[in-house]
């Protein structure tokens, strides 16, 4: 009778944490480059006391298992913003950024300057070009930004932004601050990149959806409550008539 | 239940952005404001199934994990800087710039400021000073008697004093480029400061290497665009309510499973 109740609760932790996906997405609504996370659920069969020789064979009990959230890596909408640091990747690849934990991945292009010059993140990490961190020198003005990723100033080129993709970018972590690690995975130049200056990849979070996925997730939540709450109904009942001594 | 918090931190930002978009429909009528916008980033994430574990004995390796993030935070508020609209005032003292650059203004603190906002006038002394007695550039003096003032389009200012016939040159109004002029910091009244981000400072006569040239009798006024705005508003507000329904399902989820042993 608790298998009722178990499978239930196996379902029940995965929906929360559905909707914990749910919520960061619809958190990130304005989040630049952020790209959307679905969850993916398998049913694994339980484990059975029961021997298969007994005459009708014992029934499976499935339990629900979540196994991955995959990112949805498709293009947000892009949006003018005028501002010379801004740069949008059109279709696949990520800027390549250092951090002090080694080389991570964005497709936020809201880049700003240091102190000594450098193009960074607005955390402070250098963006890498062909040649590592790409550094302006003071004077230099009228930052333009081409196509394929080719920054130059008044004083000439000064180096090429590193776009990079992957063969799988499922297989990138996320590691918030808008930065995914690549662990194992090669990360291959792409020559023509398509970029966009003076422009900002949004977040390409659907809120319809979003909002849909939610209600559908809380639903089911609550029904589940519900059968669990018959279930234990059921056996309260059971414990107090089954084990209600008759006298007379 | 997680999703309180994450969608709370969402609220928090859309807050943040409401206000950002305030700020600029605030500032709509404010000579030389340069629009702002408010820049987001995820939080941490929670691995609860890493990316690229083993999954079993046998070595296969886990291609996607399950990955909670828990939000989203607030990482700048970025200008954008394309040019505002010029407005027509016929006041000799007003200079619009058309194109890159920004005019030097001395503080009484010592400190150099910079603004867009061309709405110059005299001070007691004839200089040529902002709207709050600063004095722009290196001080620009006025004779008393002069009746005509004219101001060129790379920055030479010309005066008819007296019975003169051909104008003196009093000075010349230089104005200042940054590489990166986003990250100017404001202070308010229409300055901004020079900051590690933007670079130094750079003099260049308006009109030459890529400065815009000076226009008398004008002056720029906010880029800040009302249909624009609201719009963002809109999203803004729309955003915001997205977040709390979640919140409002979190909470009813939660309440869904303390009903169970009821």
């Amino acid at each position: 009778m608790e298998n009722a109740q178990l499978v239930s609760l196996s379902r029940m932790k995965t929906l929360e944490r559905h909707m914990e996906v749910i919520a960061n997405n619809v958190a990130n609504l304005n989040t630049n480059g952020f790209k959307a996370e679905q969850m993916l659920f398998e049913e694994y069969i339980g484990s059975n006391a029961s021997a298969e020789s007994f005459e009708s064979r014992d029934q499976d009990v499935y339990f629900v298992l979540d196994t991955q959230s995959i990112g949805d890596f498709n293009e947000g909408p892009i949006s003018q913003t005028g501002n010379p640091l801004d740069v949008a990747i059109k279709g696949d690849g990520f800027f390549a950024v250092e951090t002090p934990a080694g080389e991570r991945y964005t497709r936020d292009g809201s880049f700003t300057l240091d102190p000594e010059g450098r193009l960074v993140t607005h955390d402070g990490h250098p963006v890498l070009g062909d040649a590592g961190p790409i550094l302006f020198s003071p004077g230099e003005t009228n930052i333009s930004i081409t196509a394929d990723g080719v920054i130059s100033t008044n004083e000439g080129e000064i180096g090429r932004l590193r776009v990079v993709s992957f063969d799988d970018p499922q297989q990138l972590g996320r590691i918030g601050s808008n930065l995914f690690s690549a662990d194992d995975l090669e990360p291959q130049a792409i020559e023509r990149p398509q970029l966009i200056q003076n422009a900002l990849e949004g977040a390409n979070i659907d809120a319809v959806t979003g909002i849909s996925d939610m209600i559908k997730v809380q639903r089911a939540y609550q029904e589940l409550a519900n059968i669990m709450r018959n279930q234990n109904d059921l056996r309260q009942q059971a414990i107090s008539q089954l084990g209600t001594v008759q006298t007379a | 239940m997680r999703a309180l918090d994450t969608a709370a931190s969402g609220m928090r930002a859309q807050e943040l952005n409401v206000q950002t978009v305030a700020n600029n429909i605030a500032n709509i009528r404010t000579n030389g404001y340069k629009k702002q916008r408010a820049e987001f980033q995820d939080l941490l994430y929670q691995d609860l199934r890493r990316v690229g574990s083993t999954s079993s004995d046998t070595g296969t390796v886990v291609p996607t994990g399950i990955q909670l993030g828990s939000g989203v935070r607030f990482a700048a508020t970025s200008r954008v800087l394309s040019q505002g609209q010029l407005e027509q005032t016929n006041q000799p003292l007003n200079l619009a710039i058309r194109g890159d650059g920004y005019f030097e203004i001395q503080l009484p603190d010592g400190r150099t400021a910079y603004t867009r906002d061309g709405s110059f006038e005299r001070n007691q002394n004839g200089e040529i000073v902002t709207l709050d007695g600063y004095l722009v550039g290196n001080g620009i003096t006025i004779p008393e008697d002069a009746r005509e003032i004219s101001i060129s389009a790379d920055g030479q200012v010309e005066v008819l004093s007296g019975d003169a016939v051909t104008p003196t040159n009093v000075g010349q109004i230089d104005t200042i480029n940054f590489i990166n002029p986003g990250g100017l910091e404001s202070i308010g009244n229409n300055l901004l400061l020079e900051t590690p981000a933007s670079g130094t400072p750079q003099t260049g006569t308006p009109g030459e290497e890529g400065l815009g040239d000076l226009l008398q009798g004008f002056v720029e006024g906010s880029n800040v665009e009302a249909v624009a705005e609201i719009s963002d508003l809109i999203s803004a507000q729309r955003a915001y309510e997205l977040n709390s329904r979640v919140i409002s399902a979190a909470d009813e989820m939660m309440q869904a499973a303390g009903a169970i042993t009821q």
